[in-house]
């Protein structure tokens, strides 16, 4: 525990040196929202990886591959697939026709008031529902580590990130992430080095001790995701749902171009790519070495399998090399839920101050000084709500709401994305028929599905992306057709073009 | 004026051109990685009998695709880059060339 205070508080003090350093360069909108898009490659790549590994990410695919065996190296894959989707058809496009949010891009192709409404919907509810578990988990994880109460480890969480976004903008949280992101691999590469060691570097070895310890259904498909279809709206939900979550497409802004950001996702792929094919060596090292008995006895989903293996592998409990690793696992943990909800409140005030407030209210009509105060406030609200909704959140089932989150990105927000930047005949009608569509068929069959209803569940399947996305692009296309043909706005495709494949505007 | 006209027109032309061999390559790049993923979590779903289907040691068939999966993602990620700034970016900046010219 001490181990753990010390290590954190280390981070801490870093974190909060870097926030006062970012907060004196931070003072035009381009600094606040985007980090003036001076980052590079590399910096970008490992913040991505920190947005993309969040805790849940980390300690519970490493918990689901050891308790379920192949499902958790199925949820593991998924992250690395979807940067194939975002590397190939949105990183480039998106970072040149937007400037801070996703609601650029759509404001500059529509020109419509009501198209950006429907994007400011898309990215609030995918934030929120990705924001409200994120303190939960935050909360539990503090108190677990730390041994203060619940709702004051919501508050400190909320505290600190409140201080990253809004004194030091994108600069702050990138850095937080940058920081976290090189804590967590390395912490990564070293347990994935022990654990190799274990069986002399031949990782046949681990599947030949588990399947000698639970038998070859261990080894199978099907033990966790019981429902075949669940298995495909799984992989669709990864594959699509990133390129529609806000918080991690908002960082191809803090590149100067379209090249910087190709290369950025190839850091992110072989980054997180090599971080989560080595969740699946934690889980089933932790399985054959531990037991499923001792990681189920320590938490009942398995999330504490990364610190459990940590602590085995630095010497056992007890040792110094036991708890020096597993109080580096957990300091990490907790900087990861701190970096991930940072990068979610930025991106959510981002786009109530800038979409919301000065481009849909005041019509862009807002000086850019006076734009950079509303944002910082506006982050210190959206801080505040999402503290009192982590509190709130205290032993209800939010994991209904981080399905949700996936699920509203890729049958809301994904549709409307691709459509905007390759369809010429999308048009208002379009972005409100598919943002609609795609958020209502995923909220309600979420909350009718199992992860809400358990038993009593109306609906088979726990994540419903398989039947809310195609929907989505059925709701975006019907509404394009009744909206009628917007000759305008396809007049206007062609330049729009130019300016998403070369990133000019032609003026 | 109408020379004006002429060079964001010949700026669209290009823009078309670098559509077009960008689907060339980015289409069959799509359904690959997707035939894949997806097919796997088809076969996880509903071929779970071949899934098990032993291949190394006690390492089985769908272990097996989900480290092919790993592997093609990132072959694909090189390839794209290098397809990317060797035939894209000349093609864009092309276009670019175009439309500054117009602007001058």
């Amino acid at each position: 525990m001490s181990i753990t205070l010390v290590i954190f508080a280390a981070i801490l003090i870093i974190t909060l040196a870097i926030t006062y350093w970012a907060a004196k360069r931070t003072s035009t909108t381009a600094d606040f929202y985007a980090a003036d898009g001076q980052l590079t490659a590399a910096q970008n790549g490992f913040a991505l990886a920190g947005d993309w590994c969040s805790a849940a990410a980390f300690l519970g695919f490493t918990g689901l591959t050891a308790l379920y065996g192949m499902d958790g190296a199925f949820y593991a894959l998924g992250p690395l697939v979807a940067f194939c989707t975002v590397l190939l058809l949105i990183a480039e496009p998106l970072r040149n026709a937007g400037r801070y949010t996703l609601g650029d891009v759509i404001r500059t192709r529509m020109q419509s008031r009501t198209s950006l409404l429907a994007a400011i919907a898309g990215t609030v509810v995918v934030n929120f529902a990705y924001l409200m578990p994120q303190m939960a988990g935050a909360g539990v994880l503090v108190r677990l580590l730390t041994g203060i109460s619940y709702d004051w480890a919501v508050i400190f969480v909320g505290v600190a990130m409140i201080v990253y976004v809004a004194f030091g903008g994108m600069l702050a949280t990138t850095w937080v992430q940058i920081v976290k992101a090189a804590l967590m691999l390395g912490a990564g590469a070293l347990i994935l080095i022990m654990a190799l060691a274990l069986v002399k570097f031949n990782p046949v070895t681990l599947f030949d001790m588990a399947e000698a310890k639970y038998g070859p259904a261990y080894l199978l498909p099907g033990n966790y995701l019981k429902n075949p279809f669940d298995q495909i709206s799984l992989g669709l939900g990864y594959t699509l749902g990133l390129s529609g979550l806000p918080h991690v497409m908002t960082r191809f802004y803090t590149v100067p171009d379209a090249r910087t950001a190709r290369r950025s996702v190839l850091w992110v792929m072989f980054l997180a790519g090599i971080f989560f094919a080595g969740t699946t060596i934690f889980g089933i090292t932790a399985a054959a070495f531990i037991g499923k008995d001792v990681l189920v006895a320590a938490d009942k989903g398995g999330n504490l399998t990364l610190p459990l293996l940590a602590q085995y592998l630095g010497g056992g409990k007890g040792s110094f090399g036991g708890e020096l690793l597993l109080g580096f696992v957990a300091a990490v943990a907790v900087a990861t839920i701190l970096a991930v909800v940072s990068a979610l409140t930025l991106s959510t005030s981002s786009t109530i101050a800038h979409d919301f407030y000065v481009n849909w209210v005041r019509g862009g009509e807002v000086d850019s000084k006076q734009e950079v105060l509303i944002a910082r406030v506006t982050s210190v609200v959206i801080g505040i709500l999402a503290v009192a909704l982590g509190i709130l959140a205290q032993g209800v089932n939010v994991a209904v709401l981080v399905i949700l989150a996936i699920c509203v990105a890729a049958s809301a927000n994904f549709p409307v994305l691709i459509l905007s930047l390759f369809w010429r005949r999308f048009n208002t009608g379009g972005v409100i028929g598919g943002m609609t569509v795609g958020l209502i068929s995923s909220v309600v069959l979420a909350m009718i599905g199992p992860a809400m209803r358990g038993a009593d569940a109306l609906w088979p399947l726990v994540n419903p992306t398989i039947v809310s996305m195609p929907l989505g692009f059925l709701g975006a296309f019907i509404g394009s057709l009744l909206y009628g043909r917007d000759v305008d706005n396809e007049k206007r495709f062609d330049d729009f073009l130019i300016r998403v494949h070369t990133g000019v505007a032609p003026k | 004026m109408e020379s004006d006209m002429g060079s964001l027109d010949t700026a669209h032309t290009s823009v078309k051109a670098l559509i077009a061999v960008k689907l060339k390559f980015l289409v069959p790049m799509t359904i690959i990685f997707v035939v894949s993923y997806i097919g796997l979590t088809i076969l996880a779903g509903f071929g779970k009998q071949w899934a098990g289907i032993k291949v190394l040691g006690s390492v089985n068939l769908g272990f097996a695709l989900i480290a092919f999966n790993y592997v093609l993602s990132w072959v694909l990620a090189i390839v794209y880059e290098r397809v990317a700034n060797n035939t894209f970016d000349p093609l864009a900046e092309k276009a670019v060339h175009e439309l500054t010219g117009e602007q001058q």
